[in-house]
């Protein structure tokens, strides 16, 4: 047989391995998608979005822009194994057929220099490109060599601590590529068919070795080669490099709109198994860097719930600020999943919980435009009262939902996991906001905010925070704020920034106050306060920890007011603070311009 | 005879000797902080539930310490777990990590 030599057994049977099991997986978890994801992944595929998906490929799973933006030398490394292994991939096939004709065996360009049969006279371009390419993933080799012993050269404090399976894999595919330099080295120094590196290494073992000692160790170079493809072939579905193919599909089920929920699917499979474990979502962390906590992060509650190990303590301790889903290069939902854990765990109510909720209704007042304080608003009476001033003074008639008592809108629930007595408590919210006829429904709280947006289809209704509300006041006229020259600084509240996208709102708003100085994490990079209500787990000398750290940040500003847009936020800044912290609402209302 | 609202609770007699603590202690073991409850009631005071029903998370909490999980069981259902008592605790107790844990591991008694 041509092309064949006993060594290749071991690459060919772990390629296959490989692949068997990846078709397994897929095929299995596309199978088990709900009917109405299979419906969009049929109207997707012959739409743009398959255009935009393979674009995506090429730029994340090839050339891993995303990397590039948190360290360009990390983003290299990254480029340099998956671009540079895929082109070696593809020019060795394009070298194979040209020189071996069609028809040749699948394996023959992974091996092509040892079954090299052309006759070599001259510099030979294929061989060039190769030695290239072959240089390139080696120095990313090298780069990963040397962030075990430095990580910080690449921008990452800390690294995530591997799983035996992952220490396999990583070290065959460590193994991988010097030896084929070594491999195709000693094929240079019998075949004269190497390029500048392996054929100049080839030359110099061809003049210091015996050519008997030559052909032994060339034979033992193929087969280690070929025996450690094999075991990072074989490893790789079970180790994080599963996410090496997973990536794909994923962006092409993104595209086509598919998405993770609050209760689990299969879908979630395809976001979990592309998950590099890469640890980028460490190092933002709070519960990391403020609280040392370091076995609960996105990498390692992804990881636990793949290998079916998910301890409660894990899937309940965390912020769900959102930090790390903005920095994760594969864009997996890392929020959705972990709420969706949750829920698996917990979720069991009783057919009568929240009945008790029928026909309460201790709302007041008439208007289209609703109010709904939400329960941290009660708890801070100052925002309350702030926004009663507004509304007087912008003449808006106002129902209030619950000034004098109501319920909580749920979201709370959903976060902790018990997502079906949520939807309970948000049935009876709807029916009470369709009594009442409004067509706005404005609120404080950017968790309720949130709820209200993402899980209440309120037809009709449309659902604002205070800061959103407020501007369209003043921008309408209605309302206008006096300059006091004062300094403020903002922080962002997870749920309002990250969770629903509103920044400009409230910066607008002071900046008509005042002077704004931003903090140093702002916007996307806000940091969380502590008190957030997605943590089950923290206790309180810990909540208060990372919120001293997110205050001292603001005060480092030099404002003489903290301004933050949730109620949570600003309680949990205003205890540890040495300044002032206010609502957006507060500021709005100490300021207002008296008509004359 | 007017009435105010309020009302005598009926006399009844509690066999501590009788109860299982077993789940209690583990509670315990798990929130120690619990044992610095002072029971001043804020959580109750203060609760959207409370506020709407007679849920009262100070009597839950009593309960679970005596070793009655049956009536605190049902009683949990009624929280919204929306976090005001934790925010107004002046012991600084994970009251919503107590909730949790109740649901969880009492639900056994729930008959």
């Amino acid at each position: 047989m041509n092309y064949y030599d006993h060594f290749v057994i071991p690459f060919v049977v772990g390629t296959a391995f490989m692949f068997a099991v990846i078709v397994w997986k897929w095929g299995r978890w596309l199978w088990k998608l709900p009917v109405a994801d299979k419906k969009a992944i049929v109207r997707g595929v012959f739409s743009l979005d398959t255009l935009r998906a393979i674009r995506e490929v090429v730029y994340e799973s090839l050339l891993h822009r995303k990397i590039f933006r948190v360290n360009p030398v990390l983003g290299y490394m990254h480029m340099s194994l998956a671009f540079g292994w895929f082109l070696l991939i593809a020019v060795g096939w394009i070298e194979a057929s040209v020189v071996l004709g069609t028809g040749t065996p699948l394996h023959a360009h992974v091996f092509f220099r040892y079954f090299d049969t052309a006759q070599h006279t001259g510099w030979n371009p294929f061989a060039f490109i190769m030695d290239l390419l072959l240089l390139m993933v080696l120095s990313g080799v090298a780069l990963a060599w040397f962030k075990r012993m430095r990580s910080r050269a690449l921008g990452m404090k800390r690294t995530t601590k591997h799983v035996f399976i992952d220490r396999v894999a990583l070290t065959a595919l460590w193994l991988i590529f010097p030896l084929r330099l070594v491999s195709e080295s000693f094929a240079a120094a019998i075949k004269h068919n190497g390029g500048f590196l392996t054929g100049g290494l080839g030359s110099l073992i061809a003049a210091t070795m015996d050519s008997a000692v030559i052909e032994t160790l060339n034979s033992l170079a193929w087969w280690l080669y070929s025996f450690a493809l094999a075991s990072f072939f074989v490893a790789m579905p079970f180790s994080r490099y599963m996410h090496i193919f997973t990536e794909v599909p994923l962006i092409f089920l993104r595209r086509y709109r598919l998405h993770s929920t609050a209760r689990e699917k299969s879908f979630d499979n395809f976001q979990i198994q592309a998950c590099s474990r890469c640890g980028i979502c460490i190092d933002p962390c709070q519960l990391q860097n403020v609280l040392n906590i370091n076995n609960v992060q996105s990498v390692y509650f992804l990881r636990d719930r793949r290998y079916g190990k998910l301890d409660e303590k894990v899937a309940d301790n965390c912020l769900m600020c959102g930090l790390c889903e903005s920095r994760c290069p594969v864009g997996i939902e890392l929020n959705t999943l972990r709420l969706n854990s949750r829920q698996k765990s917990i979720d069991t109510p009783a057919l009568t919980r929240y009945d008790y909720l029928q026909g309460i209704d201790r709302s007041s007042g008439n208007g289209k435009v609703g109010y709904f304080a939400g329960c941290m608003t009660l708890l801070t009476p100052t925002v309350l009262r702030s926004m009663e001033r507004i509304f007087e003074a912008a003449g808006e008639g106002v129902w209030w939902a619950d000034r004098d008592g109501g319920s909580c809108c749920g979201r709370p629930l959903k976060l902790s996991g018990e997502v079906n007595a949520a939807e309970r408590i948000m049935a009876r919210n709807k029916e009470l906001f369709a009594k009442h006829g409004i067509t706005t429904l404005v609120t404080s709280c950017p968790i309720c905010l949130k709820v209200f947006r993402e899980d209440y289809n309120l037809e009709g209704i449309e659902v604002i925070h205070h800061t959103e509300y407020i501007l369209r006041l003043v921008h309408a006229g209605r309302l206008s704020v006096e300059a006091t020259g004062q300094e403020f600084t903002y922080h962002d509240p997870c749920e309002l920034g990250r969770g629903s996208g509103i920044y400009e709102e409230p910066r607008e708003l002071i900046r008509m106050a005042g002077r704004l100085v931003e903090p140093e994490h702002n916007r996307r990079e806000a940091l969380c306060c502590g008190s957030s209500l997605a943590n089950l787990v923290i206790d309180d000398s810990q909540q208060s920890k990372i919120g001293s750290a997110v205050t001292s940040e603001l005060e480092a500003t030099g404002a003489a007011t903290i301004v933050t847009a949730c109620p949570l936020c600003k309680k949990a800044l205003a205890r540890d603070a040495s300044v002032r912290v206010a609502d957006i609402s507060q500021v709005v209302a100490e300021n207002l311009r008296v008509a004359s | 005879m007017p009435q105010f609202g309020f009302s005598i609770s009926q006399p009844r007699a509690v066999n501590l000797d009788t109860n299982d603590f077993v789940p209690a202690e583990k509670l315990l073991r798990e929130l120690p902080e619990l044992q610095s409850c002072i029971a001043c009631g804020s959580c109750t005071a203060t609760c959207t539930a409370g506020n709407l029903t007679s849920f009262n998370f100070r009597k839950v909490h009593t309960l679970v310490r005596r070793g009655e999980y049956r009536e605190a069981y049902e009683q949990m259902d009624k929280c919204m777990l929306c976090g005001k008592c934790r925010l107004v605790c002046p012991r600084g107790i994970n009251t919503r990590a107590v909730v949790m844990k109740i649901k969880r591991e009492l639900g056994d008694y729930q008959r």
